[in-house]
Order: C-alpha cells, then sequence, then structure tokens
C-alpha cells in the first residue's frame, strides 16, 4: 500500500464551527430549553418526536427523531459541564427508547460507544460563534463487557432499518 | 479489525496531537525527525505517540533501523474517515437547522413587537 492512496484525512479536525446572526443568550436558550431543541436538532429532514431534558451535570437530554423515510432514532446527551451562556460538554450516543446507551444504528456497530462533545458560544458583534469539538470517549473495559452482554440478549429485528438508516445518512 | 483493535484505534485518536501527526503524514512518508520539527517536541515524546498510532494500525514503519519511516495505513484511516464523515454531516445539518429557527424565532419576535398590544379581558 503506497501512501499516495491515503484518504485526504480531515482526522486532525474534529471541529466545526458556524457564526449565526442571533445573540448569544438566544442561542443558549436554543440548546438548552427542550421545546426550542425539539425545534432544531437533528438532520435535514429529521423531525424530532420525543425530547426530554434534564440540565444539570449528569442529567440528560433523550430524544427520539423520525427520519424522512419513517424510521425513528433514538439518542441521548449526558452533560458533563453546563456555563451558560458560554460552554456546554456533554456525552452524546446513540441509545434505546429507554434511554440505555446503543451503538451506531448503521453498518460499523463497533464505532465508539460515545463521543465527547463541547460547545462553546462566543459573542462576535451581537453574532454568536457556535464551536463543535468531539472526540472518542472510550468505555472501561467493565462497560463494554456489559454493554455486549446488553447487546447479545436483544432481538435482531433492528438491523435492516439501522442499515437503511445509514444509507439515507450517508447520502444526504 | 477486532473490537480490541478498534479501542486501541479509537484511544489513539482521542488525543490531538496524534490526529495532527496522522494528518502530517497524509502527505507521505516522515522519519520521527521529520515529525518532531512542525510540533516542537524531543524526539522521544514523538516516538511515544508513534507507538500508540502504530498499535491501533493507524501507521506502519519501515524496518531501517536508524529512520524506520512512518506511513499511514490507508484502510485503517479510511474506517475511521467514514465514522468522523457521518459524524460531521450530523452536527452541519443540525446546525443549518439551528440557524434557520433563529432566524424565525427572531423574526417572529419582531413581528409581535411591532404589533400594538391589545388589552386582554378578564
Amino acid at each position: 500500500m503506497s501512501a499516495a492512496a491515503a484518504p485526504k484525512a480531515p482526522v486532525a479536525d474534529f471541529v466545526t464551527s458556524r457564526v449565526v446572526a442571533a445573540p448569544r443568550d438566544l442561542v443558549w436558550k436554543a440548546w438548552t430549553e427542550v421545546e426550542r431543541m425539539k425545534q432544531w436538532w437533528g438532520p435535514k429532514g429529521f423531525k424530532v418526536f420525543h425530547a426530554k431534558l434534564d440540565l444539570r451535570p449528569g442529567g440528560e437530554f433523550h430524544y427520539g427523531m423520525k427520519s424522512p423515510d419513517g424510521h425513528d432514532m433514538w439518542g441521548k446527551f449526558v452533560f458533563r459541564e453546563i456555563s451558560a451562556p458560554s460552554r456546554l460538554v456533554f456525552l452524546s450516543s446513540f441509545s434505546d427508547p429507554d434511554a440505555n446507551v446503543t451503538r451506531a444504528p448503521f453498518p460499523g456497530r463497533e464505532w465508539p460507544l460515545r463521543m465527547l462533545s463541547t460547545i462553546t458560544f462566543a459573542e462576535r458583534d451581537g453574532k454568536t460563534e457556535i464551536t463543535v469539538r468531539w472526540a472518542p470517549f472510550e468505555a472501561t473495559a467493565e462497560e463494554q463487557a456489559s454493554f455486549d452482554g446488553m447487546r447479545d440478549s436483544m432481538t435482531g429485528g433492528w438491523g435492516g432499518t439501522f442499515d437503511q438508516l445509514g444509507d439515507y445518512l450517508s447520502k444526504a | 479489525m477486532s473490537r480490541d483493535r478498534l479501542s486501541a484505534t479509537f484511544a489513539a485518536l482521542a488525543d490531538p496531537t496524534r490526529r495532527a501527526i496522522l494528518a502530517q503524514l497524509t502527505t507521505g512518508e516522515m522519519t520521527v525527525a521529520d515529525l518532531a520539527r512542525p510540533f516542537d517536541m524531543s524526539g522521544p515524546a514523538v516516538s511515544k505517540h508513534l507507538k500508540v498510532l502504530e498499535t491501533a494500525g493507524l501507521i506502519a514503519r519501515g524496518k531501517d533501523a536508524q529512520w524506520r519511516p512512518c506511513r499511514i495505513e490507508p484502510l485503517a484511516l479510511k474506517r475511521v474517515d467514514d465514522w468522523l464523515e457521518r459524524y460531521r454531516r450530523f452536527w452541519e445539518q443540525s446546525l443549518d437547522r439551528l440557524e434557520d429557527y433563529l432566524h424565525e424565532v427572531q423574526a417572529q419576535e419582531k413581528s409581535k413587537a411591532g404589533k400594538p398590544k391589545r388589552p386582554r379581558k378578564t
């Protein structure tokens, strides 16, 4: 294998940022009030039909959303740091309807269970710069074992649905 | 790839210096000295990171005992990259929607503020 065949990897770049034309306080509310969060969270065409938000360290944002072709997808954040109005840190993962952490709902289910996500909000002349950083967050061996045990006891019916969702996300 | 290997891969990628080293290596083979230069790090410190990347299967190193040039393992990297792209897309699209939402909600507030308030019947 030659180095020339390597993909142009943005591996150094687990970050994306965006300047939005809105005051920082409003942006903060959009991220931390459940009724607002429901209005925008998720990829294009997805609709949040379930959302519960408990804004405190250790608290969770648990959501269910419907894809444009009608599949349900569940996920959650577990908050680690809440510093209004400038910084939010949480572990994000896919989940089931009961808010148990699950593997990614598309091929490559061996990918990390959780991502550590850090969102910062900076004021820029009346606008707000939102920066989203993420990194894989590795489970301890014990968590992993308990997760794998749990997964084995789950019924297998989800595979096809999730594969379709994966296709959708990769095309979107 | 085994589960252990993948855990090692993500543990390796959790460190920003190692991600930067990988980014450097996407331009071609490099020696430890080449890699140390832009990072202002000692050779041994870079070697330590390289060892982690090698164990994770993300890079391979030449046999030449003195130079041991490093190169990226394209297949392992491709798998990681696919995941990250998917994750990035999720965020980008959510931020697009957030932007639309913020725009709408401010427009609504403006139009509300523009109308004279009617006294409510009690």
